[in-house]
């Protein structure tokens, strides 16, 4: 019977065989269906984009397939035949290999030694380290995927990481790859690489499922892409015949505005914030921003591009106080305010959207109008000699969070209990609603929907008519450029250019990989 | 305005209905837990030949039947309240407090100090000796606060340690500095006018440090959801990175809430002193403290929960007594069931299995499974 359905299934691509069959899958935490009833189909040499919003389901889909999660109802067949995937190990013996957005490597250890963990070549009793470099170079030989086996993996740049990846999935002779938003981390030089390389290994008879929620990148790479929104597939549709308004709109099931219309600057002159030779460190104690200079004028957006982990994070924390300087200084409308904590930059008017709500915007376990008050707690009229008063926080609150569009506009909703794009517009609602005169936006639209994001961007250029100095941080260079009125590149926590808005892909890109 | 009061009728039933729901669903899981520790109690005290109806029967007897045995629950209850507060408040701030055992010691002694070298006031030492009680055992528990901000001391490590440093200490002024006249070791013992009054003949013992520990309890929920240090607090427990984002200080709050805990424990060891025990003997009760770690747990470091979760402490170890009397089931039985109730009251899983998995998302607020220690 699995052969016959593989038979109807293979009719899309050109006869290939059908390794990967996913049929009525339904995955439900508590009240909420992840899943609902989702089939898929991959072929041999394929590769299947997987396109949706996050917290469409397409991750919960993935971890179903990899053994991480069992589906409530469902069946899943490889090369035709019915399997049950009770864990990752599971997975691996059926040939699913998967690439976690966050890698699984170990720093210290070296590319060959990461590669063979787990499933070590063995001399006796010894590890056959010889054997594994050997192993290595074969792998990375066969599909040309450059490595050298005897670097550390800390010593790696983010794209060879994401080769190690793959070739960990390879050395366990898998046949069909997951990808997990594999682009997130990359320049777009290092994106190209890696397409290049999964067209090699489709080629060499693998099967690749693609997953991102950025629109446009499939439409070079994939075959066939499906698209999954509130856990239903929705469309599948072929590569070649789609274009991103297309996309945008099946993902988010109405028409979207993909590029926002920008004013012209109103920039005064008036410089709001400024940081001159600022150097922070990580928290390894590693300089991670050293020397930068800076300055925001009012009423435009500075944005800091840059491929993620060269001092961004700590560029915005320094500047909105949450992390000490080590050196240099910052200027708030001319303040000195180096020394000043975060509450009492805030009081002079900064408002700091930081890249990661889970952990720094938001207390999840906390109520909204607690989460919309948790830098205004302490004063008027929200307190009075020590004590809070709850009632008024949480009128406040509600308020606020219908101006914001925060679903649901429930005060006493736990943080937690939202979207991701939701509870990003919860941090907004309290940033800006505070009507701050500087605003360090970090990463405002990671992990969000793109209906929130057109939200965001809304928001973000009504605070820059109004005058508002903006420092926006952003990965998506589509976004800078679409929203900055100036962009500076941040490579190896220095600045290392800046250009206009219409600077090229290829200039930033080759910025971005501290090219000058 | 007029459009803001108009909500506030709605809004009032609504907060009542909220609070009624989640008081409900906190209660699902404790409550399960003891229903099910005294099935696996009852297959017991079959084992040792007994049958556990007569038995049970006894214990609740004991402890809830008649005016006396009430009375003398609420005698044991009101240590616990004191000793669960401590150790929820500092949980609050996602701090473990296993120190409340030194923090009563460290009170106690202060009380059995100033109660005999105020004797002169008469009753009016009683408030003084407390505040004093407070203020040494906030002292105290500030300590593995101060250990953790400065030196990044783990504080469930010097918490278990400085009980026994208090314990000690307290036991060498009790023995030496404080010693009374006579052979046995301990503090000279405290004139009447300067205890806490009983409350009523007909209930036994038990005095008006249970008023106290009410009132304790009360406090703590003031402090915890009406003012700014416990909004920091809070916040500081749930996430660390969040309200350091927002400006609060982290290191004043981890002080506080321990030094908060010890305050607690500290005014429950006065309380012992003044209202049940009139000096502190060598040895002086043991257990207190600790229990307090069960009693907050079970109490889900709620400041009502840790009420009823030392109600239940407290009834538990009095109903035992005239279970022994009546049956031929041990005291330690009492001990048993409490061991197996704080089994499953941790045990969430496996209490997911029986009331569902959506009912454990619902009352989660111990945040265990998050680890931590």
């Amino acid at each position: 019977m699995a052969e016959e359905r593989a038979e109807r299934g293979s009719a899309g691509v050109e006869g290939a065989p059908v390794v990967l069959e996913m049929r009525g899958v339904t995955k439900r935490f508590g009240p909420v269906t992840a899943n609902d009833d989702v089939s898929l189909v991959l072929h041999r040499g394929e590769i299947l984009g997987l396109l949706g919003e996050n917290g469409a389901g397409k991750s919960t889909l993935m971890k179903i397939l990899y053994g991480l999660y069992s589906p409530d109802s469902g069946e899943i067949f490889v090369d035709g035949e019915r399997v049950e995937i009770r864990d990752p190990k599971d997975a691996v013996e059926r040939g699913i290999g998967m690439v976690h957005q966050h890698f699984t490597l170990i720093p210290r250890l070296t590319v060959a030694e990461n590669i063979v963990l787990g499933a070590e070549p063995r001399k006796g009793i010894t590890l056959d380290l010889e054997g594994a470099i050997k192993a290595t170079e074969e792998l990375s030989e066969r599909y040309g995927l450059k490595v050298d086996p005897r670097a550390r993996v800390a010593d790696l740049s983010v794209g060879v990481q994401q080769r190690v990846e793959i070739l960990k999935t390879l050395y366990r002779e898998a046949r069909i790859l997951v990808l997990d938003e594999p682009t997130a981390v990359l320049t777009p030089q290092e994106t190209e690489d890696l397409f290049s390389v999964l067209k090699e290994l489709v080629a060499d008879g693998l099967s690749i499922i693609f997953i991102t929620h950025k629109l446009g990148e499939l439409l070079g790479v994939g075959d066939r892409i499906i698209i999954i929104r509130d856990g239903h597939v929705v469309d599948t549709v072929d590569a070649s015949k789609t274009n991103e308004g297309e996309l945008a709109r099946l993902m988010v099931g109405r028409e979207v505005l993909l590029r926002v219309e920008k004013e012209e600057s109103k920039a005064s002159g008036e410089t709001r914030l400024a940081a001159e030779e600022l150097v922070v460190l990580s928290n390894t104690g590693a300089k991670a921003v050293s020397g930068v200079s800076l300055s925001v004028r009012a009423g435009e957006i500075l944005g800091v591009a840059g491929v993620d982990g060269n001092g961004q994070t700590e560029l915005a924390e320094a500047l909105a106080g949450t992390r000490p300087v080590a050196g240099g200084r910052v200027y708030l409308d001319g303040e000195d305010v180096t020394s000043l904590g975060a509450d009492a930059r805030q009081e002079r008017g900064l408002a700091y959207v930081p890249e990661d709500r889970a952990s720094k915007g938001l207390v999840l376990d906390f109520h909204l109008y607690e989460n919309n008050t948790l830098k205004t707690y302490d004063g008027p009229p929200y307190s009075r000699w020590g004590w809070i008063f709850p009632r008024i926080m949480r009128r406040r609150a509600a308020k606020t969070l219908r101006d914001y569009d925060v679903r649901p506009p429930d005060p006493d909703a736990r943080a937690g209990s939202l979207s991701g794009g939701n509870q990003q517009k919860a941090v907004l609602a309290r940033e800006l609603s505070g009507d701050p005169g500087v605003i360090i936006a970090s990463q405002p639209t990671r992990g969000v929907d793109v209906g929130a994001i057109e939200f965001i961007h809304r928001q973000l250029l009504e605070q820059r008519s109004e005058g508002k100095a903006i420092l926006l941080i952003s990965l998506e260079l589509e976004e800078i450029r679409s929203l900055s009125d100036r962009i500076i590149v941040l490579y190896a926590g220095r600045v290392v250019g800046e250009v206009g808005p219409d600077a090229t892909d290829e200039q930033l890109g080759l910025l971005m990989a501290g090219r000058e | 305005m007029s459009e803001e009061r108009r909500q506030e009728p709605q809004e009032r039933g609504f907060d009542l209905r909220r609070m009624l729901v989640n008081a409900g669903g906190a209660l699902v899981f404790p409550l399960v837990a003891i229903l099910l520790s005294f099935v696996i109690g009852a297959v017991i005290v079959m084992a040792t030949g007994n049958n556990p109806i007569t038995v049970y029967a006894a214990l609740i007897g004991g402890a809830f039947g008649s005016a006396s045995s009430i009375g003398r629950t609420l005698l044991y209850t009101t240590p616990f309240i004191f000793t669960g507060l401590a150790v929820a408040v500092a949980f609050r701030a996602g701090l473990f407090n296993i120190g409340g055992e030194g923090q009563l010691y460290i009170g106690a002694i202060t009380a059995a100090w100033l109660g005999v070298s105020l004797g002169f006031l008469g009753p009016f030492a009683i408030p003084i000796t407390l505040v004093a009680c407070l203020i040494t055992s906030f002292l105290w528990g500030s300590i593995p606060g101060i250990l953790k901000v400065r030196f990044g001391a783990h504080e469930v490590i010097t918490t278990i340690m400085l009980n026994y440093v208090g314990i000690n200490l307290a036991y060498y002024l009790a023995q030496h500095l404080l010693r009374q006249r006579g052979p046995i070791p301990g503090t000279e013992t405290i004139d009447y006018a300067v205890r806490i009054p009983i409350i009523s003949t007909a209930l036994g013992r038990v005095n008006y440090g249970i008023i106290i520990a009410l009132l304790a309890a009360v406090a703590v929920l003031l402090l915890l959801w009406r003012t700014r240090r416990g909004f920091e607090i809070r916040a500081v427990g749930l996430s660390p990175g969040a309200a350091n984002y927002a400006g609060m200080k982290l290191g004043v709050n981890t002080i506080l809430a321990l030094a908060i805990g010890g305050s607690l424990a500290g005014l429950g060891g006065g309380v012992e002193i003044l209202g049940v025990y009139g000096n502190m003997d060598v040895p002086f009760v043991s257990n207190l403290g600790y229990n307090g770690i069960g009693v907050a747990l079970l109490g889900r470091n709620h400041p009502v929960g840790v009420v009823l979760g030392a109600l239940v402490f407290g009834g538990l170890f009095s109903g035992a007594q005239e279970m022994q009397f009546a049956t031929d089931v041990p005291l330690q039985l009492a001990n048993v069931l409490l061991a197996v109730i704080l089994l499953l009251v941790t045990a969430t899983k496996l209490v997911e299995l029986i009331v569902g998995k959506r009912a454990r998302d619902f009352v989660s607020g111990t945040h265990l499974e998050r680890g931590g220690l």
